[in-house]
């Protein structure tokens, strides 16, 4: 026998009380690490290498101004730049307002794939959507979800715009680790259901390096300053962020119901500690008799407990991490997800909660076994 | 006498209970003979269990000395009574207090873990104080599988196998029917006649201190009578 071993049958002796446990901490930890990845989508999207390259250009006052279309003539012609696609966010509903929660974008049809090479169409399907003004390249995964096939015909009712918008499948897109639900379209044909008044989201411009991006930034801000519809030019990351900032203190409530989470693993985790020691203290009295020290005590009750917490924590995080390769996320998440990474530093963070869980439970009954004399121990026993 | 290994000298210990301090030894003084078997007697709260665990080092005196084998037991901090009690103190409980999901052999080898032994030597150390006992054969059983008496003979090899210089024995046939009780006692004499083991015992049990070759008599916390038996 050897002292793991020793912890490890301690652990198991009540098997029913050992499932609960571990099954309460898991699932508290399945749904943190769930939380916390669903809080890293929001504040920390995924990101490409093209991302770096990319800027986006849009009214000074908000994203729901919009710009004039000559403003890309003028971008287009600034040293630096070398796409250039209009991006207007159509926000319609297709067929209910449950089955649209994707995004549909008015684009230039030429360049938007320039600009989002890791968008992969096959060429005869781009060059398809290129020619025909009613068509559209549609997501992998949001084809799957439809069951949309070239040909067929998508109609999208305006809801901020007013027209609808009929579209005819031409092509899907895939790409590794980018979202795979969204509608492009021709922005000329948005252009002429809208009377041709020339109205553009926003401008998003890939750049020929890095090394330009700040320049160019005020270049473009500058050039339409005292303007009617000045601009506010950002990197393709800040205006994500921004973006995702409208939605109020996504972080500060996620985080809440973290704080939450963790206290009541807590609760339950350090009650069972206590529960299952406090049976033992018998046993831990004749421990310290037979020679164990306080220490070695303390590192038995440290061991089971951080043990309990850390299978409760593998089951839940790692547990998260399986789904989300194994499932299909998207569709589970009836359109909401498009994708589920659970990144290394998120499980790394639910075992430190389990670690910290497991520490922090085993703190009140180690202080008092060892605090308790094995006299007075032997004495509450015989 | 032979030289004392046990030497007691106007040992007291009071408790505090609430308000009220309890005086569970007043000033006793005692000598132990390397090898000896003594049988601690007398009445509840005469003091008897308390100067066990002071002898066995899991009380502290609150005056006096206890020195065995020339170590003041109670001038020992925490860490070194119990690395002390780890070889030098084997311990027999009345209730067995053998850990529950652990076999017969791995109960015996539980204070072994404590030491730096390979586990070929822990096995043969476990196999060896479990034959002396008369269980080499139960050696894979759990407690629950085992009889009180046996359970008793695996708690007395817990307490053998670290080779200790004292086995203390507190009411260790208090739960036994009369043959287990009768083993156990045979084993305990046998331990301290041919290994030269020091056992001391305390009992209320008359029958059993009969075993012993010297019995102290407690109460009220002091010595009142001290008695060899002549084999």
């Amino acid at each position: 026998m050897t002292i793991p071993g020793f912890i490890l049958r301690n652990a198991c002796r009540n098997k029913r009380r050992l499932i609960l446990t571990v099954l309460s901490v898991a699932i508290s930890l399945f749904l943190l690490t769930i939380l916390l990845t669903t809080l890293k989508l929001m504040i920390d999207p995924p990101t490409t290498d093209q991302a770096a390259l990319r800027i986006v250009t849009r009214h000074r006052v908000s994203l729901a101004n919009v710009l004039p279309e000559k403003y890309q003539f003028r971008i287009e012609r600034m040293p630096g730049v070398q796409y250039c696609s209009k991006f207007t966010w159509f926000g319609g509903i297709y067929k209910d307002e449950a089955s649209s929660n994707f995004a549909q974008f008015a684009v230039d049809a030429d360049n938007i794939f320039r600009i989002f090479p890791e968008a992969v169409v096959s060429p005869l399907q781009e060059e398809a959507f290129v020619k025909e003004k009613t068509a559209c390249i549609v997501g992998g995964k949001l084809a799957e979800r439809f069951g949309w096939k070239l040909g067929d015909r998508v109609v999208i009712t305006g809801a901020l715009w007013p027209c609808d918008v009929e579209l005819i499948v031409r092509g899907t897109y895939r790409g590794e680790g980018i979202d795979e639900t969204i509608v492009f379209f021709h922005h000329e044909y948005f252009d002429e259901l809208m009377d041709r008044r020339g109205l553009v989201g926003t401008f998003w411009i890939k750049t020929t390096t890095a090394d330009v991006i700040p320049g160019l930034i005020d270049r473009i801000d500058a050039a339409f300053r005292n303007t009617d519809a000045e601009t506010k030019t950002e990197t393709e990351r800040a205006f994500q962020l921004g973006f995702i900032s409208m939605m109020g203190n996504v972080r500060l409530f996620i985080g809440s119901i973290c704080t939450v989470i963790v206290f009541t693993m807590l609760l339950v985790t350090a009650s069972t500690m206590a529960m299952a020691i406090r049976e033992r203290m018998r046993e831990i009295s004749v421990l310290k008799a037979l020679g164990f020290t306080g220490m070695a005590i303390f590192s038995l009750i440290l061991a089971e407990s951080c043990g309990l917490a850390w299978a409760g924590g593998f089951l839940g995080c790692f547990g998260v991490k399986f789904l989300a390769e194994t499932m299909d996320v998207y569709k589970f998440s009836h359109g909401f997800l498009p994708m589920f990474p659970v990144s290394a530093d998120i499980l790394a963070i639910g075992m430190l909660v389990a670690t910290g869980l497991g520490v922090i439970s085993s703190l009140v009954p180690a202080y008092t076994s060892i605090r308790t004399s094995v006299a007075t121990g032997l004495k509450e026993l015989d | 006498m032979a030289t004392p290994i046990v030497q007691i000298r106007e040992l007291t210990k009071i408790f505090r209970q609430g308000e009220i301090n309890v005086t569970a030894l007043d000033g006793v003084t005692l000598d132990i003979a390397g090898g000896e078997f003594l049988a601690l007697m007398g009445p509840s709260g005469s003091g008897k269990s308390t100067l066990l665990h002071i002898i066995a080092g899991i009380d502290r005196p609150t005056a006096g000395e206890c020195l065995v084998g020339g170590i003041d037991v109670g001038s020992l901090s925490e860490t070194e009574l119990a690395e002390w009690r780890n070889s030098h103190v084997g311990f027999v409980f009345q209730t067995f207090n053998l850990i529950p999901v652990l076999t017969a052999f791995e109960n015996v080898e539980l204070p072994l873990l404590l030491t730096n032994l390979s586990g070929s030597e822990r096995l043969e150390h476990v196999e060896a104080a479990l034959s002396l006992v008369g269980l080499a054969d139960r050696m894979n059983h759990l407690p629950r599988q085992l009889s009180g008496g046996q359970e008793q003979r695996v708690a007395i090899a817990r307490a053998l196998v670290t080779d200790p210089t004292l086995i203390v024995a507190d009411e260790p046939t208090g739960n036994l029917d009369a043959h287990s009780a009768q083993e156990v006692l045979n084993l305990l004499g046998t331990l301290s006649r041919d290994a030269g083991k020091t056992v001391i015992m305390v009992t209320h049990d008359p029958k059993a201190a009969a075993h012993a070759r010297r019995t102290v008599q407690l109460e009220k916390g002091e010595m009142v009578r001290d008695r060899a038996v002549q084999y």
